[in-house]
């Protein structure tokens, strides 16, 4: 009898635990399925759908013309060829540059070491948005406007991931290299060989987030590029966006497809990137 | 003799670390240099100068003294400024802190499915701050028909202006944000749940804590460090706030959501003011950095 209502009542908790989290996901997850559906609707469905609950259901007159418009007539994918361009040129640089100097920092004895390190710590505080205006004049000093390298290269050196790459390797064993080098491993050898193959999981967390950084990064794009030949994605949402006539379909395809390469990233690193961003809170 | 080898091996030893340690710095000290450290210097320098972003024929470059922070602290869309992002900070960490570790204790179990909830809970850190921008813009239309007016008619409310009512543009450009990063700061603060040992809640469980207060007396203090991390974090992200002004209000209406850095892109970008903008670039990184001493000092936290 006791253990009858026991179970009745653990039961019931776990339903209710159940409901909890179920409603919580549909907080985090409606707006997205708001877009993804509001992008295979006619402007007229997304109107009259606006007020009621489906608008978050496929339901109505649905067509893919909002993407073939977004693609034929916004020029989709000139933009996004210019952010995959600025992100293959940045991404891969970020993660391995920074990982090199958090190396160096982190398992490496040489002089000038520990200001280096108060130096990164200091830098890793302040919002580089503040020093944008002045970015743009070096930019603008060395040519570097209106051009691929100009939107890739600066924000290379980011102080915040050397931070994390600089914990990382701290906490590496010493005994690894000390082995490595009476095996006669160079110091640049050991780097290559032995520890970037050992912090798969914080180079997923570096790629992911610088992903996710320059992939939506508005501020920097608005100053570098002149014209729409080098203007990445949030750059044309905003366009798109603040046009005189506002075709709400095509606003929100664009946005589906532009999330769509963000979603891939995320699914190829995401074990290794959630195990990593877990850990940083305790660590960082 | 065995001295001296030793030592001249040990110098040979210490020389290669030295080279190699250099060159492995030199690929992101150089951009840093360029990029980080030079525009900064030339926004302190600047500050006290009259220089344009483009400098207009015939006029020359003068040092005008604190001309420029007079301004600045006299000006009263830059004090508005200051406070929008101020309060809009306000606004955001809190709830984050509050609500993420909620979600994390919530979620800090073995129940089936728990794990996908997770990573529905972590997706919208994967939809751009643009999209995020305009998609919450749709759901705040100004209109009785919008979908928040609506879900406010459910509960025989009146309708709001969202984005065109000052009372009410940056509690909507908060939730934006809101919704785009707790589900990351929940992750973080669960790495830190998961290191928290289960003897512990045993422990309270027999001197009779019921869960409100083992939450509070073991789970609370035990996760301080992570929850330092976040904060400080969070704040100095809510901070540099410019995506959703950028994209949704220019700032406005009447003011109410210039921030800080829009207010900075605006004066040097816009309006050609390069030494007043870098007055503004200076005033915001003191204040930044007063935060962050004022937080580290205060929370201090514990190295382990």
């Amino acid at each position: 009898m006791k253990t009858a209502m026991s179970k009745r009542k653990k039961a019931l908790y776990l339903m209710l635990m159940y409901i909890v989290y179920i409603f919580v996901a549909f907080l985090f997850i409606a707006p997205i399925i708001y877009m993804v559906v509001s992008s295979m609707k006619t402007d007229a469905q997304i109107v009259s759908d606006m007020s009621t609950y489906k608008a978050f259901l496929p339901v109505g007159t649905l067509t893919l013309d909002n993407f073939l418009q977004v693609i034929s007539k916004v020029h989709f994918m000139k933009f996004f060829k210019n952010s995959v361009v600025v992100a293959i040129i940045n991404v891969p640089l970020v993660t391995i540059v920074n990982a090199m100097i958090g190396y160096a920092l982190g398992m490496l004895d040489f002089k000038g070491k520990n200001l280096l390190i108060s130096l990164i710590i200091a830098l890793s505080i302040i919002p580089t948005e503040a020093v944008i205006i002045n970015r743009f004049m070096v930019a603008n000093q060395l040519h570097m406007l209106n051009s691929y390298v100009g939107l890739a290269l600066p924000t290379m050196g980011y102080p915040m991931y050397i931070f994390l790459y600089y914990n990382h390797f701290k906490g590496m064993p010493k005994e690894l290299m000390e082995a490595a080098i009476v095996d006669g491993e160079s110091y640049g050898g050991i780097f290559w060989r032995i520890m970037l193959p050992l912090s798969k999981p914080i180079c997923a967390t570096v790629i992911i987030m610088s992903f996710i950084r320059t992939w939506g990064d508005l501020l920097w794009p608005t100053l570098v590029t002149r014209d729409e030949t080098y203007r990445t994605l949030p750059l044309a949402l905003r366009a798109l966006s603040s046009d005189v006539y506002i075709f709400w379909g095509q606003i929100f395809a664009f946005a589906t497809l532009m999330t769509i390469p963000v979603f891939i990233i995320f699914l190829l690193f995401q074990k290794q990137f959630i195990q990593s961003l877990t850990m940083s809170g305790i660590k960082g | 003799m065995k001295g001296k080898l030793k030592a001249g091996a040990r110098f040979r030893f210490i020389n290669a670390q030295t080279r190699t340690g250099w060159l492995f710095c030199a690929p992101a000290l150089v951009p840093i240099t360029m990029f980080i450290i030079l525009p900064f210097c030339m926004s302190i320098v600047y500050s006290f100068t009259n220089k344009m972003l483009v400098q207009k024929a015939g006029k020359v470059v003068e040092f005008v003294g604190l001309k420029n922070f007079i301004k600045l602290a006299t000006s009263e869309i830059a004090q508005q400024a200051f406070l929008n992002t101020a309060i809009y900070a306000l606004l955001v960490v809190p709830i984050i802190i509050i609500l993420g570790t909620l979600l994390a204790v919530l979620v800090n179990n073995s129940m089936k499915g728990v794990k996908i909830l997770r990573t529905i809970y972590f997706s919208p850190q994967i939809v751009t701050m643009t999209v995020v921008a305009v998609v919450w813009s749709f759901i705040f239309s100004p209109g009785p028909d919008g979908l928040m007016n609506s879900a406010l008619k459910l509960f025989g409310l009146q309708p709001q202006g969202w984005l065109q009512d000052p009372k009410w543009a940056m509690f909507c450009i908060a939730i934006m944000y809101i919704w785009q990063s707790l589900g990351m700061q929940m992750l973080i603060i669960l790495g830190g749940l998961q290191f928290i040992s289960e003897d512990l809640y045993e422990a309270g469980r027999m001197d009779g804590c019921n869960a409100v207060q083992r939450f509070l007396y073991i789970t609370v203090p035990m996760l301080k460090n992570t929850l330092v991390y976040v904060l400080i974090s969070t704040t100095i992200n809510t901070l540099k706030l410019f995506t959703q002004v950028y994209v949704l209000t220019n700032g406005g209406p009447k003011g109410a959501t210039t921030s800080v850095i829009y207010l900075l892109y605006k004066s040097g970008f816009i309006n050609n003011q390069l030494g007043y903008s870098s007055a503004i670039a200076v005033a915001f990184f003191l204040v930044v950095l007063m935060i962050s001493l004022f937080q580290n000092k205060v929370l201090g936290r514990d190295n382990g």
